[in-house]
């Protein structure tokens, strides 16, 4: 055999590769070439040790150019059918894509609960930290000492539920303030806390009212701290909470618990401030209740209001979810409707 | 409350200042205002005639045919139902073609065979309040023929304020002038009060007051000699525009000056009291069992020793600052009057309007702290007008109660104020808007000492004026800033709550986040399946109904509640979480209040799918365990109310029950009319789950290779598998690393009566290579646990 019958067989080779269409016919045609102990090539390749030395170099290196050329040659057909065969399988398995799907993969928060966390979160930016108080309370903590006595005026904006005896000393608290005395009274400050919770008040349910609704208190109680501080708080909030465009009035107000005290209202959003249904006509509707913390509470709660000052504030996170998503009854935030509920 | 901007312009001036301006310097300052409507507009179309001739409609027995004339014009005919019409009388005439402000168009009528010219209006018609008694009878001193009715009415606007609780003072003209009067910086005009020289024709008066406390100031005065002409023009004008309706020309005259200076009035007919003969004894004592009263409004009201009366020659004539007796009303031929300006005790007269519930103008005012000192000013301003404009003459007068003390001067430092608004203010700063406010004002050292006015209540310490100075200089110009953060951060700072994690770990496996109210139906709660099972509800004192009469004592009652709604409008597929607290009584004790999570599937489908669903949910559960650093999650089989009896287990981790999970019991969930089957669980999170969760520490990562063997074991059909593989645990193999079930299968070859299981054991050692024979002593081992346990046999 010489370099020529070799460059035949590997030209042989390669057109059977070529022409292999599976991947066990071409590991046919290796083996028939490039099997380890009667391939054509192998065999071509044993020749070597009968050659005369000086013909050996030219062979040898036309035996490797040829083995090498098949093994690649080999190779890359094997790639090619694999994919090939790959391709079909998969096709077997063929799947309608747009098929539409039942299974809600992720579940919704409630609007009220994912606003609140929303609060929260701005909150923390400020160094607030959220706590939590009993929703039972005893009218000293609920009234008493946020400065409204037995019998005072105020108290009949909170229209009460009491619990029957037994448990006849307790309540459902009215507000979330209660916490703020409690905070007080359980540390000193400087004190930086919001409370979200519930609360209950006795209103027939309607769109306007709920018996059972949330509130989110906020207290900061340190030395130096002012109504400008307040304001920038509050405005910093609802900037973040409404949007940097929304226009914000504080208004004088009052609560036996502040001093002075304050209300914020933002635009309306519906009307842009000319006036509504959804804001009565007035352009502006009220979102929180705030001021300085009243130095009568401040001194209930233990700190001296002649080294200390604070402010308070109150939302409701019902309203706001009202607000922020257009609801029409807040009724609707407590059926837990998923045509509601899918929508956030 | 309702006040005319024409009213308030009397007070100060309004010259160039737009009602929209008012509104928004009252409302920013506290005194909100809701509304603002204008008044007596379209009144240039109807013109003042006067009635020239007047007689019935023949045929009918309400009509009225008047001849209405205008200065240089034939009289015309009109036809009109009121009966309060005379020759003479000067009326509203809307003619053909009229507009009224009401928006009705008059025109050319027939009826009864005569064509009516127009209308005479009554003052609704013409947007002037809501009296539709009869025609409006025009003055003739301030009416002129011929002209329009806007000469005599002028347009007006009226602000419907919201004022706050504290602010007695500002619930009349006067008080929300005065407001103004600080906000604009221009001067305020006092009304006009006066007492005359006394005349002493009339009978003499004493006054005796039980108690102070009660009462701290009784004024009684006598008038006598009135006319019986109506109240002036501008009077029932103001009246009318604010709403309130016509009485007659001494009753208009008391409500005026009440809406004008915020001080209620009470006139006695003298004739019709005891003892005027001798001179009037007016006393104010508590009531009597057994005494009652008839009161202006008919009905007959019971007095008792809780209740505050006035009583002339110790007959009860009035229930204190709530409403006067019958007997001595004033009414038409009246022309002697003993006039009451009282102020009573704010709180006894709020139990006492509570307890009649009966509110009227008057108790709104006492109960909201009206400054005694308001009364003489009230009592001036009355006779003032009654003199002037009723023909009044002032006989003697009375006073009763304790003396007033006068109000006391307030020191405070301008540095303090300007620390609590957060802006600069010096001593000139502060004492400017508190003169506007008719503070006496003086400066001492840096310090202001202010006196306030007599009729502020509400203001008494320094927090008090800065409030003052703040809210009338003007929210707007105190500069807003973020207080520097000096507290340390809390410890527990970056960690995620448990409520947090919670609702993100059920909303990851496909649960919606629902909220419920926490009052329930007791009842209805009773049927639902709940963790807490051994305790009575706590029930509310004061309920608005029995649906919302008791407090929760778990969650799953809202849920299932959530799903029939969802249900009913159809959702086929509803999964809802929820978490919040329940209400658990402890006798007198503060109740306890546990954080709980509950957990809901409902699919209307088959059997076997239900059991997928009640897997998924005992998933989450244990993830949740897992995130939330609650230990290993067993469940351990139970019957338990409300819930499937074969399907149910408590949910335990370490050594506490910690919930419940399983499917709702078929009768159940028809009582909640519910249809398919529903997985549920309840569990208490407090103090298991804790925030942050995972302990966050990294364990140490053996690199040697694991070894992996298969158990097949063939058990009782019923055996459970929660407490084999405990038991496996218990054996506490250091080598055995993981058991998990891979199979669980039924099948001929292994007999009735019996389930084959094949559990996969994963082995590791930490430092070498495990041998099979090691694997193979594992794998005894567990099998002879597995033996005793559920009786398995190898397979
Ligand atoms: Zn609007």
């Amino acid at each position: 055999m010489t370099s020529v019958d070799l460059q035949e067989l590997t030209a042989m080779a390669l057109e059977e590769i070529a022409g292999a269409d599976s991947l066990e016919g071409l590991d046919e045609v290796r083996l028939r070439y490039l099997g380890r102990r009667d391939g054509l090539v192998t065999l071509a390749g044993q020749r070597l040790r009968e050659l005369s030395p000086d013909q050996r170099a030219a062979y040898g290196q036309a035996f490797n150019r040829a083995s090498g050329e098949l093994r690649a040659a080999l190779e890359t057909r094997q790639r090619e059918l694999a994919a090939g065969e790959e391709a079909e399988r998969e096709d077997a398995e063929w799947v309608d894509m747009s098929h539409p799907f039942r299974e809600p993969g992720q579940g919704h928060p409630h609007p009220v609960a994912g606003l609140i966390r929303e609060i929260e979160d701005v909150f923390a930016f400020l160094g607030y930290q959220s706590v939590a108080g009993p929703e039972l309370e005893d009218d000293q903590h609920n009234f008493q000492l946020l400065n409204m006595p037995p019998e005072h005026p105020a108290r009949d904006a909170h229209d009460t539920f009491y619990l029957s005896p037994p448990a006849g000393g307790w309540l459902y608290r009215t507000h979330t303030s209660p916490v703020q005395m409690r905070a007080m009274l359980g540390s000193r400050p400087p004190l930086r806390i919001i409370v979200p919770g519930r609360v209950a008040r006795r209103d027939n349910p309607d769109p306007t009212h709920t018996p059972v609704f949330h509130q989110v208190e906020g207290l900061c109680v340190d030395r130096g701290v002012t109504l400008g501080d307040l304001k920038g708080t509050l405005e910093y909030v609802i900037r973040a909470l409404f949007g940097g465009d929304r226009r914000v009035r504080l208004r004088a107000s009052f609560f036996p618990y502040t001093e002075p005290s304050l209300e914020a209202d933002v635009a309306c959003a519906v009307c842009q401030g000319v006036g509504c249904r959804t804001c009565l006509q007035k352009g502006w509707i009220e979102i929180l209740g705030s001021g300085m913390v009243h130095p009568e509470v401040l001194r209930n709660g233990g700190v001296d209001p002649e080294t200390h000052s604070g402010f308070a504030f109150g939302m409701g996170p019902d309203r706001i979810a009202v607000l922020r998503y257009g609801l029409t009854d807040l009724r609707d935030l407590y059926e837990n409707d998923l045509r509601l509920l899918e929508c956030f | 409350m309702r006040v005319s901007h024409e009213w308030l312009g009397e007070m100060v001036d309004l010259e160039g200042v737009e009602p929209a301006q008012v509104a928004d310097l009252l409302t920013l300052s506290g005194t909100e205002v809701e509304k603002v409507t204008a008044f007596g507009v379209g009144l240039d179309q109807v013109v003042v005639g006067e009635v020239v001739g007047l007689r019935r409609v023949e045929g009918s027995d309400h009509l009225f045919l008047a001849h209405v004339a205008t200065p240089g014009q034939e009289p015309r005919e009109v036809i009109c139902g009121a009966d309060n019409l005379f020759v003479g009388a000067l009326v509203p005439w809307a003619r053909p073609g009229t507009r009224l402000p009401i928006g009705a168009e008059i025109g050319r009528k027939r009826l009864r065979g005569i064509w009516s010219e127009g209308m005479l209006c009554a003052p609704d018609e013409l947007g002037l309040g809501s009296d539709h008694d009869g025609v409006l009878i025009l003055s003739p001193d301030d009416a002129e023929r011929g002209t329009t009715l806007d000469r005599l009415y002028p347009a007006d606007h009226l602000y419907e304020l919201e004022v706050l609780s504290n602010r007695a003072d500002c619930l009349s003209h006067w008080g929300v002038a005065r407001e103004l009067s600080a906000l604009l910086s221009r001067p305020l005009r006092d009304p006009e009060a006066s007492r005359p020289t006394r005349s002493s024709l009339s009978p003499s008066v004493q006054v005796t007051v039980d108690s102070p406390t009660d009462c701290p100031v009784y004024l009684a005065e006598v008038l006598i000699g009135f006319s019986e002409a109506p109240a002036p023009d501008f009077v029932r004008r103001r009246l009318a525009a604010i709403g309130q309706r016509s009485l007659g020309g001494i009753v208009d005259l008391a409500n005026y000056v009440m809406f004008e200076i915020g001080q209620p009035l009470h006139t006695f007919d003298l004739n019709r009291l005891p003892g005027v003969e001798r001179g009037l004894e007016v006393g104010v004592r508590r009531g009597r069992e057994g005494e009652s009263i008839a009161c202006l409004d008919g009905v007959a009201r019971e007095l008792d020793a809780e209740t505050l009366v006035i009583t002339v020659g110790d007959a009860p004539q009035a229930v204190a600052g709530l409403i006067g007796g019958e007997a001595s009303a004033v009414g038409r031929g009246t022309s002697q009057v003993l006039l009451e300006a009282a102020n009573f005790n704010w709180a006894l007269l709020r139990s006492t309007s509570r307890r009649l519930r009966l509110r009227t103008e008057a108790s709104g005012r006492f109960e909201r702290q009206l400054s005694p000192h308001l009364a003489r000013r009230g009592a001036d301003r009355f006779i003032h007008l009654a003199v002037r404009h009723l023909g009044a003459t002032l006989g003697p007068g009375a006073v009763g109660g304790a003396p007033l003390a006068p109000a006391a001067a307030i020191r405070c430092d301008p540095v303090w104020i300007s620390s609590i608004l957060g802006m600069e203010l010096g001593p000139d700063e502060v004492a400017s808007p508190l003169r506007r406010l008719q503070f006496e004002v003086r400066q001492e050292g840096g310090e202001v000492l202010a006196t306030p006015p007599p009729y502020r209540t509400d203001v008494s310490t320094a927090v008090d004026l800065a409030e003052e100075v703040g809210r009338i200089i003007g929210y707007r110009e105190v500069p807003g800033t973020l207080p520097p953060i000096r507290q340390a951060p809390p410890p527990e700072a970056l960690e995620e709550p448990v409520a947090r994690l919670t609702s993100t770990t059920c909303r990851a496996a496909g649960f919606s986040e629902a909220l419920s109210l926490s009052l329930v139906s007791g009842e209805r709660e009773a049927l639902a399946p709940r963790l807490r099972r051994d305790l009575p509800h706590l029930e509310l004192a004061n309920p608005l109904s029995a649906q919302l009469g008791s407090l929760r004592l778990g969650l799953l009652q809202g849920l299932l509640q959530s799903a029939h709604h969802n249900q009913a409008r159809g959702q086929d597929k509803v999964r809802l979480f929820e978490q919040g607290a329940a209400f658990w009584a402890r006798g007198q004790e503060r109740p306890e209040e546990p954080w709980m999570l509950a957990v809901l599937d409902l699919e209307d489908d088959g059997a076997a799918d239900a059991v997928t669903r009640l897997r998924h949910l005992m998933a989450l559960i244990a993830s949740l365990s897992s995130v939330g650093g609650g230990g290993v999650v067993e469940f351990r089989p139970v019957t338990w109310p409300a819930l499937h009896r074969a399907r149910a287990a408590e949910v335990w981790a370490g050594a506490e029950r910690r919930g419940i999970v399983g499917e709702v019991a078929q009768p159940v969930a028809d009582a909640f009319d519910i249809r398919g089957r529903v997985e549920v669980a309840e569990l208490r999170l407090d103090g298991w789950l804790k925030p942050g969760g995972r302990p966050g520490r990294a364990p140490s990562l053996p690199r040697t290779p694991a070894l992996v063997l298969d158990l097949s074991v063939t058990v009782p059909s019923r055996a459970l598998l929660g407490p084999a593989l405990r038991a496996v645990a218990a054996l506490d193999l250091p080598e055995l690393e993981l058991v998990t079930p891979i199979d669980e299968f039924l099948g001929d070859q292994l007999g009735p009566g019996f389930k084959g299981w094949t559990l996969r054991l994963r082995l590791r050692h930490p430092e070498r290579t495990l041998t099979t024979a090691e694997g193979d002593g594992v794998r005894q081992a567990v099998l002879r646990v597995l033996e005793l346990e559920v009786g398995a046999r190898a397979r």
